[in-house]
């Protein structure tokens, strides 16, 4: 009987990630509150396992080995499923990251199991996820006894009740090397705009702009208040309309300021997730079912040529 | 140099797309328009790229989809592959990543591929995967989110950075075979020439059959796909976009956003 409920949590610079306890949220709210069992690798995480054992009062199983220092995802396969298969787990959660999307469909192999990801949240049988930039959800049911998932940021609150009775750790050690990739090295970004993170207010540009000439007015309306910066989703820096170092989500930079403008951006999660944390979110864009109206606070179907300017022009007013 | 380079063909927009709610899918409207997935289009160039600096490189292109599905497959020779492979799936509807990977891995082991490229996700379904549980399932090693590639044809291996989270890079060295998910940006596709749009005429893409493949069941399945709840909205802000603007300027100020 798969009945097992898992998280692998992750460790990143030092610490357990907000997401990972985002996991324990999910996992506890599929099984009927019941708390998953969490696994953690790496070379030395005697701490962070004590952190998390104490926050969740989850039973925290540790795999250290000398070679877990760095994420590999062959290695943490290997590693995880050596451990896990014998807990015959009915559901494997990982957050949505880069180490999650990485290690899910290659441990959903080796479980032979499903494996389904960026889900927000859970109906049914099935665990809903979106599609088309956040316009559809889709319901995806598991054919398989186990499941693999990875959980979307922020899209369920992290679980530290406080005051519980701390977890109990268990240790392992994990084999040795055997993957056929190695980590040479991880580099700091060359193009950091350290403009954003300062900036309290961030107009930001996405595809629905139009054209790289209309970059223009996003600059004019982020000028028109103090300690602003322009902000981009990533297709924006691909078409060159903007430079990388501005793009805002997931593999650009987090953001949270006072307020945040999205001027034609449609709300994929991968840009979602860099800026959720701002506090004033205002949306413009001409597709009433874009997904940045579920995130925003305040919501305007116009078109940026024609809006911005009359903003403009009402701001300058004020 | 033997590369494999996966090619799905998404819709345009989705704006002109409606649920089927007989089949559960989306069903086109006869405006929709169908292209290369932007990702794959990197993914594509990429070997491209390659065989350039890899002399005696083949590139082949493979599309797993319905009928419509082979003008991709075409669009892929005519930027430039040698050779179009497009595994006919009959019909619209959801295939799962865990299918689309078993199908893709077949495929590859009639070939020996030294490289298989995808793109590091589609635009429509989002999922991200397919090029990673292609490798689990050939059991090869794989980096995603490749922004920079460099191969390293004596000692059969290839050096490729993978974006992770705020911007950082990792770079992995790996033996070949390989998977590879290519981001956006890493390149810019290029447009078909016209002696290559000339050249693609005459190649005949080859259509296989996924019972020819040797399939296993498949893992999931979708319960059905709708709209977004929209209770998670915020404020929409009514009336001309003059009385829009003014509202919004009041609001700022009420948050005391304006100084």
């Amino acid at each position: 009987m798969y009945s097992a409920h898992i998280v692998i949590a992750e460790v990143r610079r030092g610490v357990i990630t907000q997401e990972s306890y985002e996991a324990v949220s999910f996992a506890r709210d599929c099984s009927g509150g019941l708390l998953p069992a969490v696994v953690l690798l790496g070379k030395d995480v005697s701490l962070q396992a004590e952190d998390l054992a104490e926050k969740t009062g989850c039973t925290v199983h540790v795999i250290q080995g000398d070679h877990l220092g760095s994420f590999n995802a062959e290695e943490s396969c290997a590693a995880i499923a050596d451990l896990i298969s014998g807990l015959l787990p009915a559901l494997v959660c990982l957050p949505h990251s880069s180490m999650g999307w990485d290690l899910a469909p290659r441990l959903a192999v080796k479980l032979h199991a499903s494996c389904i990801t960026a889900v927000e949240t859970v109906k049914g049988k099935g665990f809903t996820r979106s599609m088309c930039a956040g316009r559809f959800m889709a319901d995806i049911v598991p054919l398989t006894e186990s499941v693999v998932i990875t959980l979307s940021a922020g899209a369920y609150p992290p679980y530290s009740p406080g005051g519980s009775a701390k977890g109990p750790i268990e240790r392992v050690r994990a084999a040795g090397a055997t993957a056929r990739s190695r980590l040479l090295g991880v580099r700091e970004p060359a193009h950091r705009d350290s403009a954003l993170r300062d900036a309290e207010v961030i107009v930001s540009a996405g595809r629905g702009i139009g054209k790289k000439e209309n970059v223009e007015i996003v600059r004019e309306l982020a000028s028109l208040f103090p300690r602003s910066a322009v902000g981009a989703s990533r297709s924006v820096c691909d078409l060159g309309w903007l430079e990388y170092g501005r793009q805002i989500g997931t593999t650009g930079q987090t953001v949270a300021p006072k307020l945040y403008i999205a001027c034609g951006i449609s709300g994929a999660i991968q840009h979602v997730a860099g800026m959720r944390g701002a506090h004033t979110i205002v949306a413009i864009n001409t597709d009433p079912d874009a997904a940045i109206f579920r995130v925003a606070h305040y919501c305007i179907v116009e078109d940026i040529t024609t809006f911005i300017p009359v903003l403009m022009d009402e701001l300058k007013r004020d | 140099m033997k590369i494999l380079a996966c090619v799905k063909q998404v819709h345009d927009s989705s704006d002109t797309l409606e649920i089927n709610e007989q089949t559960g899918w989306f069903s086109p409207k006869p405006l929709t328009v169908f292209r290369m997935n932007r990702f794959d289009e990197f993914a594509l160039e990429e070997a491209l790229l390659i065989r350039e600096r890899m002399p005696e490189s083949v590139v082949h292109a493979l599309s797993i989809g319905p009928e419509r599905a082979s003008t991709t497959v075409r669009r892929a020779l005519e930027m430039g592959a040698d050779h179009g492979v497009h595994i006919l799936v009959k019909g619209e509807g959801y295939m799962s990543p865990f299918t689309a990977a078993s199908a893709i891995a077949s495929y590859a082991r009639t070939g020996s591929y030294d490289l298989i490229l995808t793109g590091v996700m589609s635009e429509d379904s989002m999922a991200g995967v397919t090029g990673q549980l292609t490798a689990a399932i050939l059991d090869l090693p794989c980096v995603t989110s490749v922004i920079r590639t460099e191969l390293h044809g004596e000692t059969a291996e290839i050096v490729a950075d993978s974006e992770i989270e705020n911007g950082y890079r990792a770079s992995y060295r790996l033996s070949l075979p390989a998977v590879l998910t290519i981001q956006s940006g890493i390149n810019s596709p290029r447009y078909p020439s016209l002696s290559n749009v000339m050249r693609a005429r005459s190649q005949q893409p080859k259509t296989i059959m996924p019972e020819d493949l040797g399939l296993p069941a498949p893992r999931d399945s979708c319960s059905g796909i709708r709209m977004p709840d929209t209770s998670s909205q915020g404020l929409f802000l009514e009336g001309t976009a003059r009385e829009k603007a003014q509202m919004l300027v009041g609001i700022l100020h009420e948050r005391s956003l304006l100084s």
